[in-house]
């Protein structure tokens, strides 16, 4: 039963994230993204990962991909929407990813022979203690990053003409 | 006032720096001239002291003072003063000769417009001549003795605008430094092996038992020193200046080449009779050079017909009678010869200048029957010539006499030669009186215009014709000058001893055959020139051409001197183009040459591979960088395949390990 | 269904990612795939505490972090997307080539 999960789980994602990256609309490819990113939180979810599966949705599908797709539709022309996506260095860049696969594969494998030991706890009161407690100061300081990036975003979306 | 005898010769220095620079006014109004004759009056009775004192026999040995004058590390030299009895008739000839000159000078140079600068070179020439008198040092003898070179080079050119004088000036100068270089030579042997110069003490070092200086050297010293006086004394074979050197002011003749420059190589070899007495090789040279001398200037002297000429000739051949005196011994009489010759050779040379201040011409052939309208200067000429040809008991004869004794004792041969040239000195000297004032005038205008000379300057010429009368009687009184001027020792001894009462036969002899040639020569003169008649004269002259020829040519010395100047000018000039051609271009143009090959080879080099290796990597740098910067197209896409590209390579190795 | 599952599927999708943030044209393309390389990490990260470290919730911390660093991230780069886009009017990643040298 977990096994079908995780490989229709898997497919999902593996198949939209082709789709992300292949697709000449643009549109759609920010769609399958969402789609993408919310398969993900479904990995989490059979990791029994819940705080993570939840803020997944929370973040990324409802906030980053979204994000993505008004950015997607108010820098794009309809007639781009038929050009082609993928530009002249595909065959370089698929060398790398088989380069880099082959330098992952070992430890894929080593790695691999590990089975889960005991059944998955709740994590989000032991996720607020570590974020209160031992890992408070990175916790301030992603904060202080996201509001750096948002005021970088006000700045950066100001256009010359006036305001946007 | 013996201490103060060094302001004898700088009295005159003084004074003649004042006459030059005391003012602009260079013609006779200047009174300045007065002032050189003043301080040599001075000087002259500063003379007739001193030799009043050796006279009297106040003065027992040599008077010597000294200074030191400059010292390196271990030697040195001293200057100061050497007044012995011949010093001290040295200083009254040269005072007496000079103050009468300059008395003369003032009347015979009236008129020239460089009047005034006449009379300080006189003053420096007395000064430079007393200078030398006086030396205790050999080198400061020396500096005199150029000095006096000097001011007879200056006095000779006197009137430089005309060529002759300044050519003789230069003779004169160039021929008397050949002899100053062996007198300088000469010097520098003899210090390189005494280590002194000084008069008084070098005579320790010749005589026999100190064996600390090689053999040869005195002999060596004494031949160099008499190339010196050679030269200036106009010695075979350097004497061919001083026949040019009556290009002069006649009384500059009287002073310098008559009485004193002249006779300051007889001089130099009585100081330095020391060395003479050690090396017999070098004072028989002496004595042959002087009797060759002579001899020789007698000859030349039968043919001229310049008045000053002659008495030129006459001066070269009895310097030859002082250095042949000095030569076989007769120290003291060949002294006593250079004193009676100062005073009437000097008168000689003023009476001539009388004769041709009067008709102004040196020529003989133009003069004749002068003796009506010139009394005075012929009769004081007729005393000097019986001085000079050796009239009994005049001065003249006295030192000649004293000289002939000398030399008979030391060779009858040498006595034989001496006796015909006193012969030919008698000859000629008549020649020139008779020519000059008797018979009737050769050329009648000049003879017209003619008239005594004024009181200036025919006074000098009375003192020294009472001096050419009495100094040889007077000085051979009581052997005075013979117990003055001496040489202390044993093998030279005065010859004046033998002349008179108590000699032995042969002395009486001589001054027998002395006088036959005196009495000879006048006959001989008077045959020929006595009356005017010049017929025999000219037969005789036509039969003996070429005799003739060879006396009026000298005998071919300036001739055979021009010739050496000549070659050294070739020789000058070969070793100019030697080194113009051969070493400036060989090793001076030539290593520029080289250098500049070589830098041009470095310069080549440092473009082409130094530089061009610079520029190479310049040049490898920019292209690669052109190259490399095209890599960077600005694309985003690019840059991250780079990226992903090194990261990935990079990760795989590390993680494949 | 062991880690070496999960390991792999993270593999491919960061392989994926790899391939898209390099060739895609679209800037936006871009950065859909830095996303995707992103969230390869996590299920990394995940898996490892998941099996690992099972008493624990550091692995889960951690993807918290990146989770906030990467919404950071993709603001700023969409921010400036925008702004590209009104200055040149265009997305493409070619057409930005000031850097040219």
């Amino acid at each position: 039963m977990r096994l079908f999960a995780f490989y229709s789980l898997s497919a999902v994602v593996l198949l939209s994230a082709l789709g992300v990256v292949l697709l000449k609309n643009t549109l759609r490819s920010a769609l399958l993204l969402g789609l993408c990113l919310a398969g993900v939180a479904g990995i989490y979810g059979s990791l029994g990962a819940d705080y993570l599966f939840a803020s997944q949705i929370l973040v990324y599908v409802s906030g980053i991909a979204v994000l993505v797709l008004f950015v997607v539709l108010l820098a794009g022309r309809a007639s781009e929407l038929r050009l082609r996506q993928v530009n002249d260095q595909w065959l370089a860049a698929l060398f790398i990813c088989a380069v880099t696969f082959w330098g992952m594969r070992r430890y894929v494998i080593e790695a691999g022979a590990a089975l889960p030991a005991g059944s998955p706890q709740p994590a989000t009161a032991p996720i607020g203690r570590l974020m209160l407690g031992d890992y408070a100061l990175p916790f301030e300081v992603v904060s202080l990053i996201l509001i750096a990036a948002v005021v970088g975003a006000v700045v950066f979306s100001k256009s010359r003409r006036g305001k946007a | 006032m013996l201490e103060n005898v060094h302001w004898i010769p700088l009295l005159p220095l003084i004074a003649s720096l004042v006459i030059l620079l005391g003012s602009r006014d260079n013609t006779d109004k200047s009174r300045l001239p007065l002032l050189g004759v003043a301080t040599m009056g001075w000087c002259l009775l500063q003379s007739l002291w001193i030799v009043g004192q050796f006279l009297l026999g106040n003065v027992e040995a040599p008077f010597y003072r000294s200074i030191e004058w400059f010292r390196f590390g271990g030697m040195g030299t001293s200057v100061g003063v050497m007044i012995d009895g011949t010093a001290a008739f040295m200083l009254v000839v040269v005072t007496l000769v000079s103050f009468l000159v300059q008395v003369y000078s003032l009347g015979y140079m009236h008129g020239d417009p460089r009047f005034k600068r006449y009379f300080a070179y006189l003053s420096f020439f007395t000064a430079s001549m007393l200078g030398l008198v006086v030396t205790s040092s050999l080198l400061v003898l020396f500096a005199c003795w150029e000095l006096v070179g000097l001011s007879s080079y200056l006095l000779i050119g006197f009137w430089f605008e005309k060529e002759a004088p300044a050519y003789a000036g230069k003779k004169a100068f160039i021929t008397t430094k050949l002899g100053d270089l062996g007198f300088f030579v000469g010097l520098l042997l003899l210090f390189a092996y005494t280590g002194t110069f000084d008069l008084t003490l070098l005579p320790a070092h010749f005589h026999m038992g100190l064996n600390h200086i090689p053999a040869w050297l005195p002999t060596a010293v004494g031949l160099l020193l008499l190339c010196g006086a050679a030269g200036k004394s106009a010695q075979v074979p350097l004497f061919i200046w001083l026949p040019d050197a009556m290009e002069g002011p006649t009384p500059v003749s009287a002073l310098i080449h008559a009485a004193t420059m002249v006779a300051a190589g007889v001089y130099l070899v009585a100081r330095t009779y020391f060395i003479y007495d050690a090396a017999p090789l070098a004072m028989e040279a002496v004595a042959w050079l002087g009797l060759l001398t002579a001899l020789l200037a007698a000859t030349m002297a039968l043919v001229a017909y310049d008045i000053k000429r002659v008495l030129a000739f006459s001066t070269v051949s009895q310097l030859g009678f002082m250095m042949l005196g000095l030569g076989v011994g007769g120290y003291t009489s060949g002294l006593f010869h250079l004193t009676t010759h100062g005073f009437f050779k000097a008168l000689l040379f003023l009476c001539a200048g009388s004769v041709i201040h009067s008709v102004h011409t040196n020529d003989m052939r133009q003069m004749g029957g002068l003796s009506k309208k010139m009394p005075e200067t012929f009769i004081t000429m007729m005393i000097g010539t019986l001085a000079i040809a050796g009239f009994p008991f005049l001065s003249g004869w006295c030192s000649k006499e004293a000289i002939l004794h000398d030399v008979y004792r030391h060779s009858p041969l040498m006595w034989g030669a001496a006796l015909g040239t006193a012969a030919l000195t008698s000859f000629y000297m008549f020649r020139l009186v008779f020519l000059t004032f008797l018979g009737s005038s050769r050329d009648d205008q000049r003879w017209e215009r003619a008239c005594e000379s004024p009181g200036v300057m025919t006074i000098p010429l009375w003192i020294l014709a009472l001096l050419s009368i009495v100094s040889g009687l007077l000085l051979e009184y009581n052997e005075a000058f013979a117990k003055v001027v001496r040489y202390g020792t044993e093998t030279a001894r005065a010859g004046m001893e033998g002349t008179h009462a108590g000699a032995q036969a042969p002395a009486a002899w001589l001054a027998w055959a002395a006088f036959g040639v005196f009495a000879a020569g006048l006959a001989g003169a008077w045959r020929l020139y006595g009356t005017g008649d010049m017929r025999l004269a000219e037969a005789l002259k036509r039969a003996f051409r070429p005799i003739f020829d060879a006396l009026e040519e000298r005998y071919g010395f300036d001739r055979f001197f021009l010739a050496l100047v000549r070659a050294s000018d070739a020789l000058a000039r070969a070793l100019h183009w030697f080194d113009d051609h051969i070493i400036d271009a060989v090793f001076v143009d030539g290593w520029g040459l080289a250098t500049r090959s070589l830098a041009e080879l470095q310069r080549f080099f440092d473009d082409f591979f130094v530089d061009g290796a610079v520029d190479a990597v310049g040049a490898i740098t920019h292209d690669a960088g052109g190259v490399l910067s095209r890599l960077m197209r600005g694309q985003l896409q690019e840059y991250l395949l780079f990226a992903a590209l090194a990261i990935s390579l990079f990760a795989t190795f590390i993680m494949a390990r | 269904m062991s880690l070496a599952h999960y390991l792999t599927l993270s593999a491919a999708l960061f392989l994926i990612g790899l391939f898209g943030a390099l060739t895609r044209r679209n800037i936006i393309g871009i950065l859909m795939g830095i996303e995707l390389m992103f969230n390869a990490a996590n299920i990394n990260l995940a898996a490892f505490n998941r099996y690992l470290h099972p008493k624990g919730v550091i692995g889960d911390a951690l993807v918290i972090f990146v989770i906030g660093v990467a919404a950071a991230e993709i603001v700023v780069g969409l921010a400036l997307v925008l702004a590209i886009y009104h200055a040149r009017d265009t997305v493409y990643a070619e057409d930005i080539n000031l850097l040219k040298g």
